[in-house]
């Protein structure tokens, strides 16, 4: 698999480093009545989740470092959900 | 320099005042997030932070302050480890690091070099790595990245490229700036 390789698959299937990055990101399902993983979460290796925890470390570091009020897209989801109920 | 307690939001965010705990949570989610690493092989981090930070909000207005600094942390901390542990165990998995008794962890509040220097980086960057980066901020973890790439017109993987490809750029010349990533996160 060539994960330097700009052009979509087939289906659109994501890469190995496609899973990462999308695991590195602050969405997360929510569900009122349990914690919830990230789907791709469980398609990871070791390794791999490792890696998507390293790069969503620099994402929220970058995220809170422009936000005008120094919050991260993981304090921005928390507040919508306490605000929004 | 001594330690900030973040302990001063804690009256305004048990009286229910978001912002406060917005405040508390810019020094204190970096903090909680390090002393989770230890779980990310068996959970997903970033769903226990986001849990952590709901229950710690959840909490704050029944905490009573021990008389040391940073009690809303301390608990949020072991917060963060019971909730690690206890999905580790949902999973039929044992898990690999013990609960901690006495947290030791420190807020860590925005780096102002970081502040100063990215504005300008993020000007430079190219337009499809900005466009992903300004999705995900503009998101704020509230859309997946699939409706963003829609949104966009792209294929997911072709954002996530560009976002990747924005976080490195964006790195690359902080460094050019003097400010190391690596650095700022130890």
């Amino acid at each position: 698999m060539n994960h330097d390789d700009d052009t979509p698959g087939p289906g659109d299937e994501p890469t190995d480093d496609a899973l990462i990055e999308e695991v590195a990101g602050a969405w997360r399902p929510r569900d009122p009545r349990q914690l919830r993983f990230h789907p791709y979460w469980h398609d990871l290796s070791e390794e791999a989740r490792v890696e998507a925890y390293d790069r969503a470390r620099e994402n929220r570091a970058l995220e809170a470092a422009l936000d005008p009020d120094g919050l991260s897209s993981t304090a921005r989801a928390v507040l919508a959900r306490i605000v929004g109920g | 320099m001594a330690e900030p307690d973040l302990d001063v939001h804690l009256p305004a965010i048990a009286s229910g005042d978001a912002q406060a705990f917005a405040a508390w949570m810019a020094s204190a989610e970096p903090a909680l997030r390090v002393s989770l690493r230890r779980f990310a092989r068996q959970v997903d981090v970033e769903a226990v932070l986001q849990e952590t930070l709901l229950r710690a909000w959840q909490i704050a207005p029944r905490l009573t302050p021990d008389g040391r600094a940073n009690a809303l942390l301390r608990v949020s901390h072991r917060i963060a480890a019971n909730l690690a542990i206890s999905e580790t165990r949902r999973r039929g998995r044992r898990p690999e690091a013990p609960p901690v008794e006495e947290p030791e962890v420190s807020p860590s509040p925005p780096d102002p070099l970081l502040r100063r220097v990215i504005a300008r980086c993020r000007e430079k960057l190219p337009a499809k790595p900005a466009e992903a980066l300004d999705a995900r901020l503009g998101a704020a973890g509230g859309i997946d990245d699939a409706s963003l790439a829609a949104t966009l017109g792209l294929k997911k993987n072709t954002f996530l490229q560009s976002f990747g490809r924005a976080r490195k750029l964006l790195k690359a010349c902080l460094e050019k700036s003097g400010v190391r990533l690596e650095e700022v996160l130890a």
